[in-house]
């Protein structure tokens, strides 16, 4: 059962006003939530995060452990003024952050987060969430070239170009998955890492991570230039060229872009945990009395660490390098991927 | 088989000890040396203006000039002078200075750029700041100040007070003309800074970009000049002068700084500086070369990964460590002011044995520490990846372009004036000049990393010796009169090795208690102008980590 049907049911309405009701309920549910762990993320955790790999305390003023920072953070962000730069081209610049946080929110309809909050379980719902995620690359390139500033254009352009390297390895791998599952629906996706395998002694839970920790390397990399962060955070890249497609927006807009790229990266990792960590899933048995949403939202986070790890351990490679990584190296691991996992899955059951 | 040593491959004019044979030198130029004239350093010769080049082309093709060291201009009461100060990358002790007097109403002389690149910005700042013209020069513009500036302000004519009116229009887009291109061409401009995250303070590349390939970049520099060659100018020799030093490179490489001006003035009014203060400063001053390493590394290692690393806290808290040890001895942490003509201004913090100890660690935790930057930089894949082989600077570019310090010893230039031209009391020392053959950027960091080695090896063997130093012969301070007036027209040039190179600085007096010229050599600047060799061609990433890894300080590259 979904969440807008659970929702319907609860407020006892039936039929289309019910299911209507419910979604939007769920909806705003699912969206508050994410936007409260990017909030977490964006003015607190990476700076805690960051200062402990670098060695320093960060912010630790207000409230416990400075967590108290995030709320005058977000009302001096968003009571800067807007500056809008003369020769912008309007609606495009005004759209691409709001496409940015949209796109991004989208994906979130249908992963599966555990103790019932599932949005919507479509049959497609993998090549959903990939579909919706890369507009974002739109957004960027919109961004880029809206601003009427050289060091956006440039950024928007790395931005397409690293896009297009990394969405077909990470789509490509992410189908191998699916050879696995039989199924695109990512509830199926879920459902067929439940077993348990027995490895000798112990048991081990059937995650695709661990059953294809190839696959799950690969995608992890691809997510990480797919989202764009460090070592492959080419669009932005302050040193290089100020801050990419972003560096002509301010206030509200900055908000958004920054937040967008939190919610993706959220998403990256809600996507790797539904497809090969099990989803909401405890990761032996005797856990599950912890709730499946508690199990998934400490994935993504965990993923949302892994980010912030690489972010802090390793240098950005040349663009060119980038594009070099991507095409020669990503791309065949990931065609061979699916084509050694087609082989296995097909032999297998005979 | 023989026996014999090989004779020794001498430079004609060179003799078999070292020292030059200035008639000979002579002799090679023939009747282009119209007048010799005696400065403190060098013997100089007198050229005309319009035999410049052959001069010049003469010395370095034949003669084994290849260090154009510095270019000094200047306005007599009768006429103008250019000095090209010569050196050898071999041996910096073989010195010529060549004079290029030009008549005051018409002050044009040939450019030397065919012959030395350096001279390319050393003649702007001479037209710039004096208003000598140089014939053939391929750019000659105003290099620290605007555009738009009236006069010459270090010419004798030149009204101070008069207010620098520049109309509105003309400052209404002042890049504008300059950021046009070709309308059919493929190439975008881009101008790279004063405000960007990677130029290391207020640096102005203008860059034009094809896709992502730098096809020219032109560094445009000047907005931090402070004046400072006027203001030592203005101030007498004794006091006042000495807390300039410290605010051109101000990234904590003062007393190196301040060095350089002890050891021209006091050669100039030959002070014997006692031998106690000598090993003071040799210690003082190579804490300031980890200092100022350690932050060339952190920011270094900022440009590449983009971001506020491990290894940028670890250089800043390790340069804090330094730093505490340098304020225990001077009181000061970035403006140390602490040398003095003819000594230092105090000797070591009491209780002696506690600074000792202190420094002591320093120097055992140095090492240790190097191998955690080695971890985390230099045996970096990723690392290596970005840093290596981009941003060349080939051997024969780099002596042409002037360059010195761990740029030029990174383009394999066996060449550190601490060494060759020995001072303080570095000879009596054990330690290595650090030199690798990459030329690329990867290997101008792990100079500066190895370097830091040395340096504290250095200041080991410095606390060893003014620890037996007997008590009663602690002399941190020489005679001087308390007013120095050098012979009128005394003309010096003298250079230290300051953490980015060779900080060279030029004096002539004119009898009174206050320089009549007083020019600074600023490593950084020349380091600077090779930029052009390692960017072109490269990506723009490249670029900003060749940017990084010159290790500029705007504050010295500006003055």
């Amino acid at each position: 059962m979904t969440l807008p049907d659970t929702i319907s049911g609860l407020l006892g309405i039936d039929g289309v006003v019910g299911t209507v009701i419910g979604a939007f309920l769920g909806a705003a549910l699912i969206g508050t939530i994410m936007l409260a762990n990017a909030a977490l993320a964006g003015p607190w955790a990476k700076r805690k995060i960051t200062a402990a790999f670098t060695d320093r305390i960060a912010i630790n003023k207000l409230g416990p452990l400075g967590l108290g920072h995030i709320l005058p953070d977000a009302v001096r962000l968003l009571s800067k003024e807007l500056i809008v730069p003369e020769g912008v081209d309007r609606p495009a610049w005004d759209i691409a952050p709001i496409i940015m946080v949209f796109s991004a929110l989208l994906g979130f309809a249908v992963i599966p987060m555990g103790s019932g909050i599932h949005l919507a379980d479509p049959s497609v719902g993998l090549i959903f969430a990939f579909a919706v995620a890369s507009i974002a690359s739109v957004s960027l390139v919109m961004a880029g070239y809206s601003s009427n500033n050289k060091y956006s254009f440039l950024g928007g352009l790395r931005a397409v170009a690293q896009n297009l390297a990394y969405e077909i390895p990470l789509i490509l791998t992410g189908l191998s998955v699916v050879l696995f599952a039989g199924s695109l629906q990512m509830s199926e996706i879920v459902a067929a890492q439940q077993e348990t395998l027995a490895l000798g002694p112990i048991g081990i839970p059937a995650w695709f991570g661990l059953v294809n920790p190839f696959a799950f390397v690969l995608f992890l990399v691809a997510n990480v230039a797919e989202v764009g962060r460090n070592p492959f955070d080419i669009p932005e890249a302050p040193t290089e060229i100020v801050a990419g497609f972003q560096t002509e927006y301010s206030s509200v807009y900055f908000v958004l872009l920054y937040l967008g790229e939190f919610v993706h990266i959220f998403l990256g990792g809600a996507l790797i945990a539904t497809i090969f960590l099990g989803g909401p899933a405890a990761p032996i048995a005797a856990l599950s009395v912890v709730p499946g949403f508690i199990w998934f939202l400490i994935k993504i986070w965990g993923v949302f660490l892994f980010t912030q790890w690489l972010r802090s351990a390793l240098p950005r490679v040349r663009i060119d390098q980038l594009i070099e990584i991507g095409w020669k190296g990503m791309l065949v691991l990931s065609i061979a991927n699916l084509f050694l996992t087609a082989v296995i899955v097909g032999v297998l059951p005979s | 088989m023989s026996l014999q040593e090989p004779t020794p491959d001498l430079d004609p004019g060179e003799n078999p000890d070292g020292t030059l044979d200035y008639d000979e030198l002579a002799g090679l130029l023939g009747e282009h040396v119209i007048d010799r004239e005696q400065h403190e350093n060098a013997t100089a010769f007198v050229v005309r203006p319009d035999e410049v080049e052959t001069v010049l082309a003469t010395l370095k093709r034949e003669a084994g000039f290849d260090h154009c060291s510095c270019v000094t201009a200047q306005q007599y009461q009768d006429r103008y002078e250019s000095i090209y100060h010569l050196k050898k990358y071999k041996d910096p002790t073989q010195e010529l200075s060549v004079v290029v007097p030009t008549p005051s109403d018409a002050p044009l002389s040939q450019s030397a750029t065919g012959v030395y690149d350096t001279a390319n910005w050393h003649e702007r700042e001479a037209y710039d700041l004096v208003g000598i013209e140089y014939d053939d020069h391929p750019d000659l513009r105003r290099i620290l100040l605007p555009e738009t500036w009236q006069g010459h302000p270090l010419g004798l004519d030149y009204n101070q007070k008069k207010p620098q009116i520049v109309p509105l229009r003309e400052h209404a887009n002042p890049v504008e003309e300059r950021t046009q291109v070709p309308g059919d061409s493929d190439t975008m401009f881009v101008n790279i800074g004063p405000h960007h995250p990677a130029t290391h303070g207020v640096l102005h590349l203008k860059t034009v970009l094809d896709g992502e390939q730098v096809v020219d970049v032109d560094p445009d520099i000047g907005y931090l000049h402070r004046c400072e060659e006027q203001m030592c100018q203005q101030s007498t020799y004794r006091h006042q002068i000495m807390p300039y030093p410290d605010r051109w490179d101000y990234i904590s490489a003062g007393i190196l700084n301040e060095w350089a001006y002890a050891r021209t003035a006091e050669e100039m009014a030959d002070i014997e500086v006692p031998e106690y203060a000598q090993v003071l400063r040799t210690m003082s001053a190579e804490m300031c070369r980890i200092a100022a390493h350690l932050l060339a590394v952190g920011t270094f290692a900022l440009d590449i990964y983009g971001d506020f690393t491990a290894i940028f806290m670890y250089a800043v808290t390790d340069r804090e460590k330094v730093q505490n040890l340098l304020e225990d001895l001077t009181g000061q942490r970035l403006m140390f002011n602490y040398l003095r003509l003819g000594g230092t201004a105090w000797d070591l913090p009491e209780p002696r044995d506690e600074y000792f100890e202190k420094v002591r660690d320093f120097c055992e935790y140095i090492p240790e520490r190097l191998e955690e930057y080695h971890n985390l930089l230099s045996s970096n894949e990723l690392f290596q990846m970005r840093v290596m082989d981009t941003g060349i600077l080939p051997p024969e570019e780099a002596k042409s372009y002037g360059c010195t310090g761990p740029v030029a010893r990174a383009s394999g230039i066996d060449y550190d004036l601490r060494r060759d031209d020995p001072y303080g009391y570095y000879d009596e020392l054990d330690w290595n000049v650090i030199t690798d053959d990459g030329c690329d950027n990867f290997s101008r960091a792990l100079v500066r990393l190895e370097e830091m080695r040395e340096s504290a090896r250095i200041i080991e063997q410095c606390v060893d010796v003014l620890e037996d130093w007997p008590e009663d012969e602690r002399e941190i301070q020489a005679n001087v009169p308390r007013t120095l007036k050098p012979e009128p027209d005394t003309e010096i040039y003298r250079a230290v090795e300051a953490a980015k190179g060779e900080l060279g600085i030029y004096i002539r007096s004119d009898g009174t208690d206050k320089p009549a010229r007083f020019k600074i050599r600023s490593p950084a600047f020349c380091n600077l102008q090779s930029l052009e060799v390692m960017a072109e061609g490269e990506y723009v990433p490249d670029m900003v980590a060749a940017l990084g890894s010159l290790d500029i300080v705007l504050g010295e590259v500006d003055r």
